[in-house]
């Protein structure tokens, strides 16, 4: 692949990309969240189209207009959400799609194929059982086998370890071996440095749409290196911090365990302190349990173990208004569902936690007047760019509707306030604005939690930084230890770092 | 008794044959909750059309047609359109009413021709409609065609990575099940009751459409709900055949609509579908748009 170029509205996904895979290796993609990984292989399987830039497959220039083009070029691509039909038996979904059988199925004979496929390969399952009632292990066997029925030899694996136990890790690996030993090739998409160490031949980095280190032979470089690359260090925009002066703790999480929406657990026996003056930073990747933390904070999601204090009171399991009224802020991470009612006025915005107090509540009405000249108030000191307060909220930009947020929370003057990626989406000069709220806020005494996946933001803000992984916290760091930041990201504990020092481990 | 038998079968068969439209759709992941609407047309156009030439054929071959052209418009409304499928529907139901209560009023009364002849004492169709039951069942469960409508009402964006045309499956399902409730239809006003009259159908496309969520998509199953219903529905009409003196014949009337509810009811309980596992498709109703 060179020179790709895939723009999404608003974003550039993919700048200037070039990937060349060889026949018989494992090359691995590494990259943050939303370095475009996936994008970049989602056009080379044929469901994105490149806006520029070539592909060859096996020296034949190529484009591929659907996923079936990119089949039968002989790539096929094992997507993070598997792509089969619950209700389906595995030789069903395998057959999915094809010329082949005309018409009568024959599912007999061609449940005996595939399980041929499947020993071939130490892909074993039955071809005869229905996909909801296999592991998700199993399942992934299945997306293989679908792929090597199709006789596909280049094999893209968007974080195909994502969903394993660390055991089923361990066999997949040895299928992915055997694979490649058959002559196939492996595109491995991944942001754990540990397995991309141990499974590559080679590997190449993204950031941000950029390509920062090209098919590298993994013998050749360390992962504190390989880090490096991913995370970056330059420092794109640096605000006046407050110089660090905690006070008491005003937030406290002691142990927390909590169940996510699927049942499964999410925080496993988090613990942190937040004092008043500072900002705390709690970094990780997606889907580590940010979310599920900070719901248990604000009391939407019921913790199954431990306790949230706030000035020495239990505010988990109870009620969202019971946390409110103490002076706990909520910035969401969903601004326009969770954050706000999109189809209400500014005004009915701000005074959403307001309302039941004077003056904007009289008894039993709300006093609209009240109400309407609090929100112009707002609307002046926190710079919301909107026509009048009547707007609904839904016809506001992000930056705008983040602000009304904002200005609802700290008119509440919190003493805790929770922000979940504040600034996602957002353009510089926005992210710019919210970040000055938040430092402002932060510097009249409130403990800011800021979560966020934005290193560049946490170093910019936070006074400390945390990093979760998997529901656990792995450790805590001052701003500039960007490469240790970046470790624990991808699973390593900090004593684990101190420990070995900057030697490789695996 | 045996008049009262043969009755029961002619309504299940316009059951069969509506509902089996119904479910084609549906595997497909396409909603119709026109059906009445449907029928009605199929049955007025293919009234008028063999009072007006003569010939039963014709009106079959109308039935069919238009059927299956407001199938295809529904597809258009709901898959290339993406408009919500109840709505689609249900406009399709109330131009049904308004429509053919229009067109068909100067052909109010009898049809005026010889009764189709009956094979073995049964109307030819109560054949036609076990031969599609076991047709339509083979080739959702044993052809690749049948694995391409069930994976593109099941989870369409898995059936395009796997190179499937998802508008396209569903027109197919949605045309060809339309054109089954214009026969259906055609059958009600040309063999089961050649008169017509104003909203003539009252109700028969509804309870078709509830026999499908009772069948849980298997075709079978929904042939012997078509009996079961077929039979009541007949109870209903002249309950003083089989169980003379029994309640009011006004109550009689409400009994299909009343077991109709309660089966929707006990089939939407979360016990129900953990018990049986049911099938539902599970893209019904969603529109699929391209990313």
């Amino acid at each position: 692949m060179r020179g790709i170029i895939k723009r999404f509205p608003g974003v550039l996904a993919n700048d200037n990309v070039d990937f060349d895979l060889r026949q018989g290796e494992i090359h691995t993609l590494l990259g943050e969240n939303g370095a475009g990984k996936s994008t970049l292989m989602n056009v080379l399987a044929g469901l994105y189209q490149q806006d520029a830039g070539t592909m060859l497959v096996k020296g034949k220039s190529a484009r591929f207009s659907s996923p079936r083009d990119a089949i039968e070029a002989g790539i096929g691509m094992v997507h993070q959400h598997f792509m089969l039909v619950p209700s389906q038996t595995v030789t069903e979904n395998i057959l999915l799609g094809l010329d082949e059988p005309r018409f009568n199925l024959h599912l007999n004979d061609y449940d005996r194929v595939v399980a041929e496929l499947g020993e071939r390969f130490g892909l074993k399952v039955d071809p005869r059982s229905k996909i909801w009632q296999l592991s998700v292990g199993e399942q992934q066997r299945v997306e293989l086998l679908k792929m090597l029925y199709r006789g596909a030899d280049i094999l893209i694996l968007d974080e195909p370890t994502a969903v394993l136990a660390p055991k089923e890790i361990e066999e997949f690996f040895k299928t992915l071996r055997s694979m490649v030993a058959e002559g196939k090739s492996v595109v491995f998409i991944s942001h754990k440095l540990h397995e991309v160490t141990a499974i590559s031949d080679r590997v190449t980095v993204l950031r941000k749409g950029k390509v920062t280190a090209a098919g590298l032979e993994m013998k050749d470089i360390t992962r504190q290196e390989l880090a490096h690359q991913m995370v970056g260090r330059e420092v794109v925009f640096r605000l006046e911090k407050n110089p660090q002066k905690p006070g008491k703790v005003v937030l406290e999480i002691r142990d927390v365990h909590a169940l996510n929406d699927k049942g499964l657990p999410a925080l496993q026996g988090v613990s942190l302190q937040v004092h008043s003056g500072e900002i705390l930073g709690l970094a990780g990747v997606a889907g580590n349990g940010q979310r599920e933390l900070a719901q248990v904070i604000a009391g939407l999601r019921k913790a199954s173990q431990g306790d949230v204090l706030m000035d020495g009171e239990v505010i988990s399991n109870r009620t969202a208004r019971f946390s409110i009224q103490r002076g706990l802020a909520y910035v969401p991470e969903d601004r326009t569902h969770v954050g706000s009612s999109p189809n209400l006025s500014v005004t009915d915005n701000v005074i959403m936690k307001k309302y039941r107090k004077p003056p904007v509540s009289g008894g039993w009405t709300i006093d609209m007047g009240v109400a309407k000249q609090f929100a112009q108030e707002l609307k002046e000191s926190y710079d919301i760019a909107a026509p009048t307060v009547e707007t609904p909220v839904r016809l506001l930009s992000g930056g705008n509707l983040q602000r009304v947020i904002l200005a609802r929370e700290i008119s509440g003057e919190p003493a805790v306030m929770i922000a979940v990626q504040p600034t996602r989406g957002l353009d510089v000069g926005a992210i710019e604005g919210i970040h000055r709220l938040l430092l402002a806020q932060c510097e009249t005494g409130t403990a800011i939690l800021l979560i966020s996946e934005e290193l560049e933001e946490l170093r910019s803000l936070s006074n400390r930084i945390m990093v979760i992984y998997e529901g656990r916290i792995m450790g805590e760091t001052q701003d500039d230890e960007m490469e240790k930041i970046g470790l624990m990201m991808t699973g390593t504990p900090l004593t684990q770092i101190e420990e070995q020092g900057s030697a490789e481990y695996v | 008794m045996w008049e009262f038998f043969v009755r029961s079968l002619d309504a299940s068969t316009i059951f069969t044959l509506a509902a089996l439209g119904e479910l084609i759709g549906q595997r497909s992941g396409v909603l119709n909750v026109g059906i009445e609407g449907v029928m009605l047309f199929g049955a007025t156009l293919g009234f008028i059309a063999a009072q007006s030439t003569g010939s039963y054929l014709l009106g079959f071959l109308v039935g069919i047609a238009i059927g299956g052209l407001l199938g295809l418009m529904h597809g258009f409304f709901s898959i290339t359109l993406g408009v919500d499928q109840v709505v689609s529907g249900m406009g399709i139901w109330i131009m049904g009413f308004g429509l053919t209560t229009y067109i068909g009023n100067p052909y109010t009364g009898p049809l005026g021709m010889p009764r189709i002849p009956s094979i073995l004492g049964l109307s030819p169709f109560f054949y036609l409609g076990i031969a599609l039951v076991v047709i339509t069942w083979f080739v959702l469960s044993k052809t690749s065609l049948g694995l391409r409508i069930r994976s593109v009402g099941e989870n369409p964006s898995v059936a395009e990575v796997s190179g499937i045309d998802v508008a396209k499956t569903r027109y197919l399902c949605v045309t060809i099940g339309g054109m089954l409730m214009g026969l259906a239809g055609a059958v009600y006003s040309l063999d089961y009751n050649p008169v017509w009259n104003y909203n003539f159908l009252m109700g028969w496309g509804f309870i078709a459409l509830a026999l499908v969520f009772f069948s849980m998509w298997n075709p079978f199953i929904l042939l012997s709900g078509s009996l079961l219903f077929g039979t009541l529905w007949q109870l209903s009409l002249n309950p003083q055949l089989v169980l003379p003196g029994v309640m009011s014949r006004y109550i009689w009337r409400m009994v299909p609509f009343a077991i109709t509810l309660l089966v929707l009811l006990i089939m939407s309980t979360k016990w129900f579908r953990i018990k049986w596992g049911a099938a539902k498709p599970e893209a019904l109703g969603q529109p699929y748009v391209k990313e």
